[in-house]
């Protein structure tokens, strides 16, 4: 338990730093390139079209918020329930393209739309995502780490 | 001692707020910013072909009765493979007067699509748009994006396309319709239409079988008594 307790704050701090530059970077180059967004959250075929296009426009921005708040770690426990929220979400929405038979790039990482029948990745989509989840729970369980702002507030307050 | 444990817990507080508060702030603009720039904008200059009622569409023969849209993006291999396949037989369609054809140049593949939509916009007004939508497939570039269609290329291609009119030149070199490309993007999302090409006939999608299938086409059209 002492091993652990030295290594922990290492490991939160690698796994904000994951997680957050993903977020970060996911939303960045989909916050480049909105109208390509809207066109891969509509691709799924999960929304009400203008739901679908105002999430397209949002959600890179949201994205870039929570990976900013992971990477300086600043309310890790929500930045982290979010992100992990998140990806199970994609993973859910993944899952029911394939089931469904489209043919979509899951526009994780901008890009997005339909594809041509053969060229998706549902698999290595979906297992990116379920790691990323397994990254934000742990986070969620042990948010404090080296190097975060929420860290200096640990000795005055023990829990948010 | 307690006194300074206060202390420090107040300044940590400020610096978390203040960060918290800044990238809020960065979010919000961003969507507010994301929102109003995906709109459509009525004051964009547009050619005079051009019109809200269709989607910001490049309409050539207006009164003609099956309609047919079409939504591509100039530097999408997919539409080079459509136009090499159909797009023969659609001009002469066209030329011939027999559909009305509605083109929606998507940019969603970057600046160069921009600059390539735009100028072939630039061609309507002087009645070489099909000429100059060939030539631009014909010379589209086998890498998005990689620099290779300038104005001043883009230029040339009108040129090649038989469009060397002062007009055309100054309206690429302006970039003139530079803005209206938006209003397509804006109205394609409206529509569904989630990648390019895709082709509406008469209101209805296009088998995705029939792209590369000319035969297939063709049939379509004659169903419509397009012969």
């Amino acid at each position: 338990m002492n091993k652990f307790m030295k290594v922990q704050p290492w490991a939160s701090l690698l796994a904000r730093l994951v997680l957050g530059v993903v977020l970060l970077l996911a939303g960045y180059l989909k916050a480049q390139s909105p109208s390509k967004a809207q066109m891969a959250v509509r691709a799924y075929r999960l929304l009400p079209v203008s739901i679908a296009n105002l999430f397209g426009l949002v959600l890179p921005w949201l994205e870039i918020g929570a990976g900013i708040l992971l990477i300086v770690g600043i309310a890790v426990r929500y930045s982290s329930l979010f992100g992990g929220a998140l990806m199970l979400l994609f993973v859910g929405a993944i899952s029911q393209a394939w089931a469904r038979g489209l043919s979509i790039d899951c526009g994780c990482f901008g890009g997005g739309g339909e594809v041509a029948a053969g060229h998706t990745k549902y698999l290595q989509e979906i297992l990116r995502d379920l790691g990323l989840t397994a990254t934000a729970i742990f986070l969620y369980l042990y948010p404090h780490g080296k190097f975060g702002i929420d860290k200096a507030k640990l000795e005055g307050a023990h829990l948010e | 001692m307690s006194k300074k444990k206060n202390v420090s817990k107040k300044t940590d507080n400020t610096t978390r707020n203040i960060a918290i508060g800044m990238i809020l702030f960065v979010v919000l603009i961003g969507v507010g910013f994301s929102v109003l720039s995906n709109k459509t904008n009525s004051k964009v200059s547009i050619p005079s072909t051009v019109s809200a009622a269709d989607g910001y569409g490049i309409v050539l023969n207006k009164d003609a009765k099956v309609k047919v849209d079409l939504w591509e993006d100039f530097q999408c291999p997919n539409c080079r493979n459509f136009e090499a396949v159909a797009g023969g037989y659609i001009n002469d369609l066209v030329r011939a007067g027999k559909i009305r054809v509605a083109f929606h140049p998507m940019t969603f593949i970057g600046p160069e699509s921009i600059l390539a939509a735009a100028a072939a916009a630039c061609t309507v007004d002087s009645g070489k748009f099909l000429e100059m939508h060939m030539a631009l497939y014909e010379n589209q570039p086998a890498k998005e994006n990689s620099g290779t269609w300038t104005n001043a290329a883009l230029k040339v291609i009108a040129a090649t396309a038989g469009d060397a009119s002062s007009a055309t030149q100054s309206c690429i070199d302006s970039g003139k319709y530079v803005n209206w490309t938006k209003n397509i993007e804006a109205d394609a999302a409206t529509k569904n239409v989630n990648s390019t090409p895709t082709m509406f006939i008469n209101g209805k999608q296009l088998d995705q079988t029939h792209y590369l299938n000319l035969a297939a086409l063709k049939a379509d059209f004659a169903a419509l008594g397009v012969k």
